[in-house]
């Protein structure tokens, strides 16, 4: 029994989708179903690495980030009058508290090369954040972004050498994987809301910025990152059935997810064959 | 009177430079750290660290010393830097947030609290290394110890052996437990000058 709790395969993978599933069916109902993606997030974690918080190191940062990103997303969807101003401000929240994230690798490095290094992560979590969030009535489009994002910041993080970084995008990826076959086998959809599309977009934000940081992805896979939520929001026909669209949109992520994925293979090969 | 005090403090001058302890700084040509760690049960993977630094104190008269020792994360070497056709190497691996992690902590360093003597020579070095940010005890045993008188043309010079043992997984290192040993056996090997 320990040996499957201790492989990888089940830890990223099988675990993270059976929690997720049973999450995500037990919640279809409510407004909570996306909390499916935090739970599949955080059995990978206590399956690896655990709950233990100090020192607050950048993964454990993230880890706590997680850990709040659903509870800020369920306040907003709660809120009765929505502001058209919560999507921004939470994109630009997240920009910021990814300086927080980085603060200590950041705070070692020459002035320049923290405010390019800074500035950079910050932009681009600002903006992967800003374009999931973007997604949030989309319960197909939302979980083929979750798939794809997770994914690449996965697979490419297993190419910079983190295997930390790819069970955690493989869960991701993995839940929200558990979730497209929610709605798919419900034959309805379930809107991710701010609680689903903040957990998809803050994690896989981060765990592509901690790659950079901390392993060796190259600086330029993160901005082709941002293919995966413009993907998943090309059209597809309305009049197909549910299971048809939610398959066009998962490829839709799929392909874009591939471009980050092979600019981490380039860089590891210096070459794409 | 301020004559006989003065005669009386440079009197007593060489005993003060007498009990201070003799400090020596490490060579690193001549030093290495080395760690080795189960793998898969099968065998032991051993590497070490190409950059560190150095002092240690010694006052064999009053059985007494101290170590203080720097080490580079990012140096670590386990003769696997040549990736070949695989994306990464086990070193850069290794540098990674998964193990060392190394650009959010550059450095670990040990520091003695209690070096214990057999005779002229320390026996034990009791102190605390800090990696990853966790300070915890590790103990050293000394295996060999060896100093050189200073000739016409080189200063005192030591030299020494030191093993001990720790637990990754104590320091938060807890990744690939067991494929990878929680158990670590370090190996310190140590020449060095006195300043």
């Amino acid at each position: 029994m320990n040996e499957l709790f201790d492989h990888p395969a089940f830890q990223g993978g099988v675990a993270p989708l059976v929690i997720a599933l049973v999450v995500g069916f037990a919640l279809a109902r409510t407004r909570f179903a996306w909390l499916a993606i935090v739970a599949g997030y955080v059995t990978m974690v206590g399956l690896t690495v655990g709950f233990s918080f100090t020192p607050l190191t950048v993964a454990r940062k993230t880890i706590l980030l997680g850990l709040l990103a659903p509870v800020i997303g369920i306040a907003a969807d709660m809120l009765p009058r929505p502001s058209r101003a919560i999507a921004p401000a939470l994109a630009l929240i997240a920009g910021a508290a990814s300086l927080w994230v980085f603060q200590t690798i950041l705070q070692q490095r020459e002035l320049s090369a923290a405010l390019v290094a800074g500035t950079g992560v910050a932009l681009f979590v600002a903006v992967l954040v800003g374009s999931t969030i973007r997604l949030r009535e989309y319960g197909l489009r939302g979980g083929a972004a979750g798939l794809g994002l997770g994914l690449a910041t996965g697979i490419a993080g297993l190419l910079s050498a983190s295997i930390g970084y790819f069970l955690a995008g493989v869960a991701v990826a993995a839940s929200a994987g558990a979730m497209l076959l929610v709605q798919v086998v419900l034959g309805r959809r379930i809107a991710p809301g701010y609680t689903g599309t903040l957990t998809i977009g803050l994690l896989t934000a981060l765990f592509a910025a901690g790659s950079l940081m901390l392993a060796e992805l190259p600086w330029y896979a993160l901005p082709l990152l941002l293919l995966v939520p413009l993907a998943v929001a090309l059209p597809a026909p309305e009049r197909m059935s549910l299971i048809v669209r939610a398959a066009i949109f998962a490829v839709y992520a799929l392909v874009a997810a591939a471009i980050p994925i092979l600019a981490a293979w380039y860089a590891a090969h210096g070459s794409l064959t | 009177m301020s004559k006989s005090l003065a005669v009386l403090i440079l009197a007593a001058l060489p005993l003060t430079a007498a009990a201070a302890p003799d400090p020596f700084t490490l060579d690193p040509m001549h030093s290495s750290v080395n760690f080795s760690i189960d793998h898969l049960g099968l065998t032991t993977i051993y590497g070490r660290f190409n950059k560190f630094g150095g002092k240690f104190a010694l006052d064999t008269a009053a059985k007494a010393g101290s170590v203080e020792v720097t080490i580079d994360t990012a140096s670590v070497d386990t003769n696997e830097n040549d990736k070949g056709s695989r994306a990464r190497s086990r070193d850069e691996h290794l540098r990674s947030a998964d193990f060392f992690n190394a650009a959010e902590f550059p450095r670990m360093t040990y520091k003695s609290t209690k070096v214990a003597f057999t005779g002229d020579h320390p026996a034990t070095i009791e102190g605390t290394l800090t990696l990853l940010g966790v300070t915890k005890p590790v103990t050293l045993t000394v295996e060999r110890f060896k100093c050189n008188p200073a000739t016409a043309t080189a200063k005192e010079r030591c030299g020494g052996v030191a093993v001990g043992k720790l637990k990754r997984s104590d320091f938060g290192m807890s990744r690939a437990i067991p494929s990878i040993g929680d158990e670590v056996a370090l190996t310190v090997a140590w020449e060095a000058n006195k300043d």
